[in-house]
């Protein structure tokens, strides 16, 4: 029951968020017609195009249920031709992470800037993707040492723990996405989308006698330099002329 | 009707999106610490007649300056002792038989990041070793640095 309202409560916020931000966006519309054959009867119609708008809110209840993560993303796509789209997302995210012997929290913003590849074909006005995607990711954060223990490897001595936090600002990441996903029109001009990525680290700074476990956008660093994503959006098309 | 069907379906979404969200973050690749940490002191007891010959020592029992034993009434040629991280020395009793010594090892202590799972190691530099003399005759470092336990550092001639 509890969840159910947190769900209602983050679709009227995104579509808050999508209302606001597309009032803005109304004066810089463009606007495409599309005609296609279906079988032998050549039945012309007319799909939407135009700039999607909207938010993952599967990072702020991820900040509900996890007290060591808070994020927020907003995400946006722009339909280029009948299968392609470009599109972005960008956030801020900051996670703890603590191991066995030392707490640490990154935060910081990202950008991912890529496309789409739909290859579901829609029938008639049905506006529905099961896409492909790829993306370049880059992210500048911070990442602060709170505490740390020595691994003494033994238990005669009390290890005792340090806890001046360091901090370390001005790190960058750099990684590539590949991602499939789905979005549904599930009423009018609105859609709610869920993908999941495979991501390649290409570069990662590392705080001096120390090493980056959180990368926002990346999620956790690990030795293999991969990760994995996921996400689940509401977006909002902004309304289009009909001809 | 179109909107009952898809909110069904986003409530399977929803569940199939809370397994993946905890099997996403529960997922630890890097779990277990396999490199190696902070080394311990290795010693080695040699014959002070015949300097190059080790010489196993009879009755040993080792123990931290207020602390437990390490080693209680054995008879050894070789040992590796844990130095305190969080001290610039540590002071090691000897006994041997009814003879005790003391030997006060001093160092500074270099923190080093070793992996997520390992976190920090100390290395141990401007080794300093002094002891008394009841039954051990001098001692001879090897190096002043600890940096692994590949060889002795420290040798005791009794």
């Amino acid at each position: 029951m509890n969840r159910q309202h947190i769900f209602k409560f983050f679709i009227s916020l995104a579509l808050v968020v999508c209302f606001v931000d597309g009032h803005a966006q109304q004066n810089n519309l463009i606007v495409k017609q599309d005609t296609i054959e279906v079988d032998k009867d050549p039945v012309p119609y007319k799909t939407n195009y135009g700039f999607r708008l909207g938010v993952d809110i599967s990072k702020p209840i991820r900040g509900l249920i996890q007290d060591f993560y808070s994020g927020f993303e907003i995400v946006g796509d722009y339909r280029i031709s009948r299968k392609w789209y470009a599109a972005a997302e960008i956030g801020t995210e900051k996670q703890n992470t603590i191991e066995d012997f030392t707490k640490s929290t990154a935060k910081g913003q990202y950008i991912r800037l890529g496309m789409n590849y739909n290859s579901y074909n829609n029938w008639l006005d049905m506006n529905n993707e099961v896409y492909l995607g790829f993306r370049y990711g880059f992210a500048l954060f911070e990442q602060t040492l709170n505490s740390y223990t020595i691994n003494s490897g033994n238990t005669f001595f009390d290890s005792i723990p340090n806890d001046i936090p360091q901090t370390v600002d001005g790190l960058t990441a750099h990684w590539t996405e590949i991602m499939v996903g789905i979005k549904a029109e599930i009423y009018n001009n609105i859609f709610v989308g869920i993908s999941g990525s495979y991501k390649i680290m290409m570069s990662v700074d590392d705080p001096t006698n120390f090493k980056t476990h959180f990368a926002p956008g990346f999620n956790r660093v690990y030795i293999s330099q991969t990760g994995f994503g996921f996400n689940y959006t509401v977006s909002y098309l902004i309304p289009f002329r009909k001809k | 009707m179109k909107l009952h069907h898809h909110l069904k379906k986003m409530k399977k979404y929803s569940i199939v999106l809370s397994l993946i969200i905890l099997l996403t973050n529960g997922c630890e690749k890097d779990d277990f610490c396999i490199e190696e940490v902070t080394p311990n002191l290795i010693l080695r007891f040699c014959d002070v007649t015949n300097p190059s010959n080790t010489l196993a020592a009879d009755g040993l029992t080792i123990w931290p300056e207020g602390r437990d034993s390490i080693v209680v009434n054995q008879t050894l040629d070789s040992i590796a002792i844990p130095l305190d991280v969080n001290n610039e020395q540590t002071i090691y009793n000897f006994s041997s038989g009814a003879a005790i010594d003391q030997i006060t090892i001093y160092y500074t202590v270099n923190e080093i990041f070793v992996s997520r799972s390992c976190g920090y190691k100390a290395e141990f530099s401007n080794l300093l070793a002094i002891p008394t003399n009841s039954w051990i005759e001098y001692i001879e470092q090897l190096t002043t640095t600890v940096e692994d336990e590949s060889a002795a550092h420290i040798q005791i001639f009794h």
